[in-house]
């Protein structure tokens, strides 16, 4: 599980990032909320509402040990029950790549909250060119720990298809962050190429 | 009323609270009922665990299911061999533990098992009130027992909590008294009756009302309508269980000493079980109090007369989680999803969880430690 720490600090980062984008006493949903960790640290700092939405009990549990409000079901199910606008944000954080229908899930989003996050691991990374290159297939490292057979299923996103994404769909890209490879300081340059890890503030235009 | 002694008090292992007693709390004051009947005074029968504190700031109220009753932990005495209902989840270091907090669990009014119900006698005649007895709903069990709470001192409560039908007066408890609740868990349980649990219990009181033996709820006491509640108990104990779970517990098994496989009196082990389960519950229950509660059951609807949930919940004050089980196909996880959907569209906080049994409506009653956490934590937290 050492793995999985090491990716918990690396988000610290992600997480400081997003409190500063939050105001205080705003609506927040967190798709993929995990343990909570982000959410609880919200209300902390800002004192939002908070929900988290999960489908692993496991997690639940331990967002629920946070106080944190959550919805055990699937992320469709929770977009769903709330009418255009509710939220002031949704924050899809390493979410998105893992969904089934990101397309939907994004549009969604877009209706139920005001403002939407979308954080993910940047596919484009010199790391991964290379890798693909020199061994022939993709990634095994301390963030796609595990190979073909093992791992789920995952949508390999990058920082220029996202915008492309953006663009074709009609949707503004507010704010962006980047971060370099350790997941830690800023990337300005090249982030298509450079970035380890990219996070985009949207709304509907 | 419990008896643990301290050395277990000092320990973090579960403890049990051993030996308790029930009270009844007599209230003189008359109980108006929501259908417009009234009892110009009644009894609550109650059970406590734990000590409350200084400011009453520690109680929980455990709401009983439809055949459940105040007795929800710990043995009458040293020779009682059957635990309170719920004696898993309830004493010293359990999820609901009584080192903190103080329990309170009564008999729902319109119950038999102490409280005022059908087949108490009416101080006016003499006699059982049967079928006089006031046209009964959920709101009445949770106006009788805010009395029973005013009568121990406790203005507010830690938490509600209850399975079913305990978990519908959770729910009412938190829409009709919310000042008085701060934390709500209601499992496997639903905000209204559907045609089908309604269908169920339809079943169940004609069965009675067919039986010749119940004379319009005029029956006495020695010959009660038993094969009518019977056999209600052995329709209504298959929607407590799971297809899965039943087929685990019993698959064709045949009953042992069984000669032939076409007796229609015995043969397969889950007949024989179901028909233990329908004249054991005779002894206990009583036919006219089924018939009350179960058509308190199919009346709850906590959607307002605008037919929104939403409009009702937006007084809720507490922190309400709603806990789904996989298999209970009598109130489905959809069913506890959706109060937690209608609460979170009004802005409350309110926490959905989902976990996975194969023992079907029962699943809350029986060990399971996730549900231990999630309650442990949920009330901690």
């Amino acid at each position: 599980m050492s793995g999985n720490k090491q990716i918990s600090k690396k988000k610290k980062v992600e997480l400081r990032e997003i409190c500063e984008w939050v105001g205080y006493g705003d609506r927040v949903m967190d798709l993929g909320c995990g343990r909570g960790i982000l959410l609880a640290e919200l209300v902390n700092l800002k004192n939002v509402y908070a929900l988290g939405v999960d489908s692993d009990f496991g997690k639940i549990l331990r967002a629920v040990k946070r106080g944190v409000n959550v919805m055990h079901c699937d992320i469709l199910t929770a977009l769903k029950t709330f009418d255009d606008n509710s939220f002031d944000w949704i924050i899809c954080s390493n979410t998105v790549s893992e969904l089934e229908n990101p397309k939907e899930i994004v549009e969604e989003s877009l209706r139920v909250a005001k403002r939407v996050v979308i954080g993910f691991v940047n596919y484009g990374f010199w790391y991964n060119r290379l890798y693909l290159l020199f061994k022939g297939g993709r990634t095994v490292n301390k963030i796609y720990q595990k190979g073909w057979d093992s791992a789920r299923p995952a949508n390999q996103i990058s920082v220029n298809s996202f915008k492309e994404f953006c663009e074709a769909n009609d949707i503004k890209i507010n704010r962006k962050h980047f971060l370099k490879g350790n997941w830690r300081a800023p990337c300005k340059f090249m982030p298509n190429l450079f970035a380890g890890y990219a996070l985009f503030e949207i709304s509907k235009k | 009323m419990n008896d643990f002694s301290t050395d277990v008090l000092e320990e973090s292992r579960p403890g049990e609270v051993g030996i308790v007693a029930y009270s009844d709390f007599h209230s003189s004051e008359p109980l108006d009922f929501a259908l417009g009947g009234r009892l110009e005074s009644f009894d609550i029968r109650y059970e406590t665990y734990g000590r409350l504190n200084a400011d009453a700031s520690n109680a929980i109220l455990v709401c009983h299911a439809l055949t459940g009753d105040h007795h929800c932990a710990g043995v009458y005495s040293i020779n009682d061999r059957k635990e309170g209902w719920w004696n898993n989840i309830i004493g010293p270091n359990k999820p609901l533990d009584t080192n903190k907090y103080f329990i309170v669990c009564s008999n729902c009014i319109g119950g038999c098992m102490g409280s005022t119900g059908p087949s108490s006698l009416n101080p006016a005649t003499g006699r059982p009130y049967n079928l006089s007895f006031p046209a009964l709903t959920v709101k009445d069990m949770v106006a009788a027992q805010a009395r029973l709470l005013d009568h121990l001192g406790i203005k507010t409560l830690a938490l509600a909590i209850g399975g079913s039908m305990g978990g519908m007066q959770v729910l009412q408890w938190a829409v009709d008294y919310p000042e008085r609740v701060r934390k709500a868990i209601a499992l496997a349980t639903t905000s209204r009756e559907n045609a089908q649990s309604i269908a169920f219990n339809c079943v169940g009181r004609t069965s009675i009302m067919r039986d010749p033996l119940w004379n319009n709820g005029n029956y006495s006491a020695d010959t009660p309508p038993r094969f009518g509640l019977g056999i209600a108990r052995m329709m209504a104990h298959i929607t407590y269980l799971s297809e899965k779970g039943m087929e685990e517990k019993f698959g064709r098994q045949l009953r042992q000493g069984s000669d032939s496989k076409f007796a229609f009196d015995s043969g397969f082990e889950v007949e024989n079980y179901l028909r233990y389960q329908g004249s054991s519950f005779v002894n206990r229950f009583d036919a006219n109090s089924y018939l009350y509660i179960t058509r308190a059951l199919d009346l709850y609807d906590l959607r307002a007369p605008d037919g929104t949930l939403e409009t009702s919940l937006k007084k809720v004050k507490a922190r309400v989680m709603a806990v789904g089980f996989t298999s209970d196909w009598l109130y489905p996880p959809e069913q506890n999803l959706e109060i937690v959907q209608a609460l979170l569209r009004c802005g409350k906080d309110a926490t959905y969880a989902e976990i996975e049994s194969d023992l079907g409506h029962d699943s809350f009653l029986i060990e399971s430690p996730k549900l231990y956490e999630l309650i442990e934590y949920f009330l901690e937290a």
